[in-house]
This record gives C-alpha cells, structure tokens and sequence, in this order.
C-alpha cells in the first residue's frame, strides 16, 4: 500500500468537511462537518503511526476521538440551548458570519 | 505475501469509494437524519481502515466511541430539536461556490504538498500492533496527555450540563 | 530485538518493557492545585448550597461581596500556585531548563514565566465573579469551577513540551470558554456569541490538528523539543507536507490568538461574554495562546524560521492596521477594547516574528503588561453604566462627563487607556519599545514602521474615550436643557438601583448642582465607600483592589521597567530548546 493513498483520502476527507462547516447552516449539521474533519485527523495520524513504527500516531488518536467526544457533548449543549430559546438550530440565522 | 498485498490495495479502493461517497453525501443531504447515517458510513471505513493499518486498538474505538456514542448523541440532538428534523435552510448558491472553490483549492495544495513529500513511500503493514504496546505506551510515555485528556472530559462534563441545565 | 522478542514470549515483553517516568510534582503542582480545587469546589457547593440571600444585591454587605467563599477559595489557590511556579522558577534558575514526565512538559523559563501570569489574572478575576454572578444571579458555583479548569487548560498549554498535551490543553482551556461565553445575562446574544466562538474554535482547533499530524509526519515525534532536535539534525528537502503543516499549525493558532485574517470571532465574544471572562481573555488565554505560539513556532520550528517568518510578518501588519483601524470607528467601550486587543495581538507577532531571544523575551514582557492593563480595563468596563444600565452597553457617548461624576475611576481608566496607546512613563509605553527593539534587531524595519503607525491610529481611539469622559458636557449641563435624555443621564451615575435615581432627580429638580456636589454625592470614592445618605451603589471592593493594583503596577513598570524586563530576559534566556 502506498502511504499516499491514506493521507489523500484524509485531506479529501479534510476538504469535504471544511466546505461542510462553510456551507452548513444548521447547527448540528456544522458539528458533523467538524467530526468528519477530525476523523480525517485521525486517518492521518495512524497511516503516519505506522509509517514511523511509532505508537505515538495512535495514541494521540485515540486523545483525539475523546476531545470529538467532547466537542460534540458541549456542541449539542450549546445547539440545544440555542433551540430552547429561539426555537431553530440555523446558526446563520443568528447573524453568524463564518469569517 | 503479494496475495496480501493485493487484497489490502483492494479492500483500500472499495473502503476509499464508500467514505468519499458518503461524506460528500453528508455535507450535502437536505435531511439530518441521513446526514447522520451517512456519517456513521465514514466512521466504519475509517475504523476499517485502522484495522488494514494494523491499529486494532483504535479501530474498536472507533467504532464505540464514535458509533456507538456520538452518533447516537447527534440523533438525541436532533431529537430533542424537532424543528430541525426536516430539510436544512437553503444557502445561497454562491456562497456553495465560494466553499467549493476553498475546498478544492485546500485540497489541491494538499495534494501537491504530499505528492512533494511522499510520492512513493510505501506502507508495510505485516502484524497489528499489540494492544498491550498501546496501553504502555498511554501509562508511561504519555502519562500527562491522559491525565490531561480527564481534566478536559471533566470540563466538558460541567460545562455540557451547566449549559443544558433547565433553571 | 525486543521487537523479534515480543513476538516469540509475549508474556516477558508485557510485564517488563513498561518504563514509567518520574513524577515531579511540583511541576504538577500549579495544573494540580487548579483542577483539585475546581472538583473540590463542586463537590463542596453541590453539598452546601450557598445562603438565599444572594439573589437580592442590596442584602450583600461589599464586605461579604469580596469574601464570598468561592472566591477566598479560588484566589487562595491562584496564589498557591503562583508561590510553587515561583519555587519552580528559582529551580530554573539554579539547574536551567528541564523536561519533567518523561519530557512531556516543560519546566522552563517560558512556561513559568506564562503560567505565572495566567495565575495573577485568575487571581485577579476571582475578585470580579462575586459581583457579576450577584448581578446575573447565578447562584452556583459552576462559572467558578469552570473559570479554573479553563485555567489549568491554559497552564498545561504553556508547560507543553508535546504537540498532543498542547492540544489538550488547548482545548480543556477552549471548552470552558465557549462554556463561559454562553453564560451572560444578555441572553441570547451571548449564546450566538458562544456559537460563533464555538463553531470558529473548534475549526481551528481541527486545523491545528491536521497541522499537528503534518508535522508529526516529517519529524516521527510530537515532542516540541524533539522536534526542535530534528531541525537541527537532518534538512528536510521534499519539504512540502512540513510546510502545509507549518501554515496549518499557524492558522490553528492565529485563529486562537485572534490575528487578523481569523479575528472575527472576537469582537462579538469580547462583547458578549460576562465582562470578568471577558477579562480573563484578554489576559489569561492571550498569554497561553501567545506561549503555545511561541513554542511551536519559535522552538519547534525555529529552523524553519525563513518559511514562516514572511507569514507572520503579513499577519502582524495586517492585525497591527486593521485592529487600529477598526477600533477607531467603534461606539461601544467594551467592543472598542475588544479590537485594540486586536491590535495589541499584533505587537505581540510583531515580537513573534523576530524569532529570537530578544523577541521572545519582548513578547513575554507585553504580554504581562498587556494583561495587567487588560483586567484593569475591563474591570472599569463593568463599572460603567451605559444606556442599558450595565458596563456592556457603555459607549463612548455614554461616558460624556464621566470624569466629574467618577474622578478617581476616571482617572484610573484614563491611565489605564494612555497605557494602552503606548504614552511614555506607562508600562505601555516600554511594552512597545522592546516588541519594536526586537523587530529591529531582526532587521524588520517595515514591520517596526507599522507598528508604530498603528500605534499612532489607536491612540487617537483611546483618546476619544478619554476627550468624551473629561471634555464633553457632564450632569449639570444636560439637566439645564430639560430634555428626556437626561433623565438617562442621571440615572447613569446611579447606576442600577432606581431608588436612587429618584432621589438624584429630585436633587437636580430642587437645587443646582455643580459638578463637584454630584461627585461627593454620588461618588465619595476612596476604597469604594459610597454615600449612606443617598444609597447610591458602592464600587465593588473587588473591582477597585483590581483597578488599583493595575494602575500602580501600570506606573511603576512604566517608570521603573528593569525587574520585569530582566525576568523577561531571564525566562527567554532558559527555554527548553534552542532558538537557532
């Protein structure tokens, strides 16, 4: 296998989820764009894991899956509180510029 | 040894196909639900993929933790936000443009940047790594980015329910 | 052979190959003190909840306002924190840098130095909660506990000596915020506030990740040090996944910092967090955002230097114009603070950019200074009393003769603000001389010309506020015309408490008032006493310990600069790592 082969399937999987969160309005569809981008994280990390013979890669993968956890909880958090009080998840909606 | 060979490059092709599909399914279907689906898709190839990197340990996570758990938790959330169930709003073409166009131009400066550095290293991949390896090296090498990695589950907790918190 | 080892007896390999690594815990002790005492904390508030009585403000003496338990416990642990970083700081000294766990962390002059700041303002911004959760009625201790786990997130990331624990921290201190920012009473602009920095902050924090792995990828290792090891080992040819990292890693970290291309998160955040978190940003996270900088880009990969320091030059000069710029068209008093923050991000690249000693030690001194003033700043913010009847709302219309009805505030804020502009005998002043000393030396004459252009721009904002505070029609003058506005007036020195709004009425209905009456009346100020007799609101003994601490210390490094540059010098003469 070609190390290659991973890492352009992760920077594609980077790039989809960059234009995800750009295009996105709905807020729990931006915390999937954001998951999918750290999931090409983590392809990336293992693939170079490997590749130096390191156990680090996937060590530090497995860290990055518990901060998506984490993100995640307090995302959904803040979409939910959003919601109780205007009842929509459209961030833009909210004025919010992604600048 | 080259069977082997073979049948990762094809497993690879057919994991590759069905994550790009999907992730390009997810940042454009109009329905949460099957947005969230979609993702789950991604998640699987890619703990397919830690198992075809020999990284069972995070392959098993992957799929708990991010199938298991986070999929579940953006379903709850959308659950719990019923009005967002249905189609997303709409967004102006251009502005799909604009995101296309920083996409394509991300990717194509990755593409060339890891053709510069790696246009022809290969992978060996003949044994996974051990389970144990990886609980070593977590417990000693990288002792203060676990008890980190508590502290921020700890923040996130707190902060999750403070904010959900009906006062 | 421990790896054709482990193959052939795996139960050997299992039970022996574990090397732990020493534990130093008086380099745990300022992340330990932090975290133990924010889970004590909430285990002590959710076992006794505090008294009822808070939720009326007029029941609270400000003597009780200052010593609520929370924030006894919170600034006695800061201060313990700042004693072991001290004890750390003499052992730097004595046997130079070292990594601690197995060098994940670093012990060094840089992390000491940051940590040690990060602390005085957590100290610092103890003494403000008491009052804005009075005023926002939040009862529990959560905005506390929060507040110090956000901390130790900062102290873990300036201590980094590993990309992973960066991150970690990064992100503990990221977490809490959003968390924070969410929390104020304007309801819902905070909360789209709290999205938007949400939203924007964990791209970035993906960006930095993707860069992090990039990196990892040319070096095999996460270690800062290891890396900086590897720079000065091996030249890396096929160098195009280390720079895609390097811009990642940047843009990661600019977005955190809040330069230019990537600012627009603060402005809205600034604004809309409670006004004590608001300070707390702009001291505390800037100086864990700038050390973390520092460390990746400086130590990490100061070889590389001729790759990111025309980047960084671009975006220094276009934080230093464009945060200037801006903050001269702002109306708001808090929002304007928020873009010359901006613009005071930029003097601190400016110090990034000349990557070496002398800039890191620059940076290290403006970022102190610039935190001191910072909490004074705001902490004068969230004494004001705009349209709305809270410092949030504050304009610099609003602040019309404010010097009459405040002086000693005044004057505290008209210090504070000149320290900003950079006027000489204020820490300011010299915060901007050694950041452009610094660009000198690395031959970035351009960027220094910049600087001092911005400066020149942002000067004229601050000068704005202080012309409307001191030379715009005070009390007496709107009470002559009669007009509705000056009921807003009146009840501005009030502040919030209508009671006596009615009486300040009545007073300018039945007898003339001269400036020098309203402010005995309204203001007695010395260590916040107000006036028995009219009720109206006594300062916080909390926010005047705040700003006077900060305006002395503001004059005293303005005049008296040496101990603070020395120890600057001394935390960039021991860093962990070399600067090529």
């Amino acid at each position: 296998m070609l190390l290659n082969s991973f890492l352009l399937l992760a920077g594609l999987l980077f790039c989809i989820g960059v234009y995800g969160v750009l295009v996105r309005r709905n807020g729990i569809m931006v915390l999937m764009s954001v998951e999918l981008i750290l999931n090409s994280v983590n392809i990336n990390l293992v693939a170079f894991g490997a590749f130096h013979g390191d156990v680090g890669g996937e060590v530090f993968a497995l860290f990055v899956i518990a901060v998506a956890a984490a993100e995640v909880g307090i995302g959904l958090a803040i979409v939910l509180l959003m919601y109780r009080n205007r009842l929509t998840t459209d961030f833009a909606e909210a004025d919010m510029l992604k600048g | 040894m080259s069977d082997l060979l073979v049948a990762q490059n094809v497993f690879f092709g057919l994991i590759a196909v069905v994550m790009l599909v999907s992730a390009v399914r997810c940042v454009t279907t109009r329905n949460v639900v099957h947005a969230a689906l979609w993702l789950v898709l991604v998640f699987a190839g890619s703990a397919a993929l830690f198992i075809l990197l020999g990284s069972e340990f995070v392959a098993v996570t992957q799929v708990l933790v991010y199938i298991g758990a986070i999929i579940v938790l953006f379903l709850f959330g959308v659950m719990l936000t019923r009005a967002s169930m249905g189609d997303d709003a709409s967004v102006a073409s251009e502005k799909r443009a604009m995101a296309a166009l920083v996409a394509v131009l991300l990717a194509a400066v990755m593409g060339l940047a890891l053709f510069d550095s790696f246009s022809d290293t290969r992978l060996v991949i003949d044994e996974p790594q051990r389970f144990g390896v990886v609980s070593d090296a977590i417990f000693s090498q990288y002792i203060v980015a676990f008890e980190a990695v508590s502290v921020l589950l700890l923040a996130a907790l707190i902060g999750a329910i403070v904010i959900a918190r009906k006062d | 052979m421990t790896r054709f080892l482990a193959q052939t007896s795996p139960v050997a390999d299992s039970t022996t190959s574990v090397v732990t690594p020493s534990i130093d815990f008086l380099g745990l002790l300022p992340v330990l003190l932090l975290t133990a005492g924010a889970v004590l904390l909430l285990m002590f508030r959710s076992l006794i909840p505090p008294p009822m009585n808070l939720s009326s403000p007029m029941k609270t003496s400000s003597v009780k306002r200052l010593f609520s338990f929370e924030t006894a416990w919170m600034f006695v642990l800061a201060v313990g924190g700042l004693v072991t970083v001290v004890v750390q700081w003499f052992r730097v000294q004595d046997e130079g840098p070292i990594a601690v766990f197995g060098s994940e962390f670093a012990s060094d002059g840089l992390a000491l130095f940051a940590a040690a700041v990060i602390l005085i303002s957590v100290a610092a911004v103890a003494l403000l909660l008491p009052r804005f959760c009075e005023q926002a009625q939040i009862k529990k201790a959560e905005l506390y506990v929060l507040l110090m786990l956000s901390a130790a997130g900062g102290v873990v990331m300036t201590g980094a000596n590993d990309l992973i624990v960066m991150f970690l921290g990064l992100e503990t201190l990221s977490i809490a915020l959003y968390v924070m920012v969410a929390l104020n009473r304007h309801g819902l602009m905070s909360i789209e506030a709290g999205i938007k920095y949400f939203v924007l902050g964990s791209f970035s924090s993906a960006f930095f990740l993707y860069g992090i792995a990039m990196i990892y990828s040319t070096t095999g290792t996460t270690r800062i040090s290891g890396i900086n090891a590897f720079f000065a080992d091996y030249i890396v040819l096929r160098d195009g996944v280390l720079l895609t990292g390097l811009a990642l890693l940047l843009v990661g970290l600019c977005f955190k910092v809040a330069s230019v291309p990537f600012h627009a998160w603060l402005p809205d955040v600034y604004q809309m967090a409670p006004t004590p978190i608001t300070a707390f940003m702009a001291s505390a996270v800037k100086v864990a955002g700038f050390a973390a900088l520092m460390r990746v880009i400086v130590l990490a990969l100061g070889e590389r230097a001729h790759n990111w320091q025309p980047a960084v030059f671009v975006l220094a000069s276009a934080t230093l114009l464009l945060g200037a710029i801006l903050a001269t068209v702002q109306n708001n008093i808090k929002r304007l603070l928020a873009y010359s923050s901006i613009s005071h991000a930029g003097f601190m690249l400016v110090g990034v950019q000349a990557a070496s000693h002398e800039g890191v030690a620059a940076v290290l001194f403006y970022l102190a200074v610039y935190a001191v003033i910072s909490l004074g700043s705001f902490t004068i913010v969230s004494l004001l009393t705009g349209p709305d009847g809270d410092g949030d709302s504050a304009t610099v219309a609003s602040a019309a003769g404010l010097a009459s009805r405040k002086p000693l505030l005044t004057a505290a804020f008209v210090v504070l603000l000149l320290a900003q502009a950079g006027i000489p005998l204020t820490s300011g002043f010299m915060s901007k001389f050694y950041v452009i000393s610094a660009a000198v030396e690395a031959r970035s004459f351009w960027l220094a010309v910049v600087a001092i252009v911005s400066a020149v721009i942002t000067a004229f904002a601050y000068l704005r506020i202080v012309v409307s505070m001191y030379f715009t029609s005070d009390i007496p003058a709107t009470a002559d015309d009669g007009i509705p506005s000056d009921v807003d007036t009146v009840k501005d020195c009030h502040s919030d408490i209508p009671v006596a709004a009615d009486t300040g009425k009545g007073d300018n209905l039945e007898r003339p008032l001269t400036a020098a009456h309203l402010t005995t009346l309204k203001l007695g100020i010395p260590a916040g006493k107000g006036d028995p007799l009219t009720g109206a609101e006594r300062l916080p003994i909390g926010a005047v310990v705040v700003v006077s601490v900060a305006v002395v210390v503001t004059l005293l490094v303005g005049v008296l600069p040496s101990p603070l540059v020395s120890l600057a010098l001394d935390a960039s003469a021991n860093l962990l790592g070399s600067i090529p």
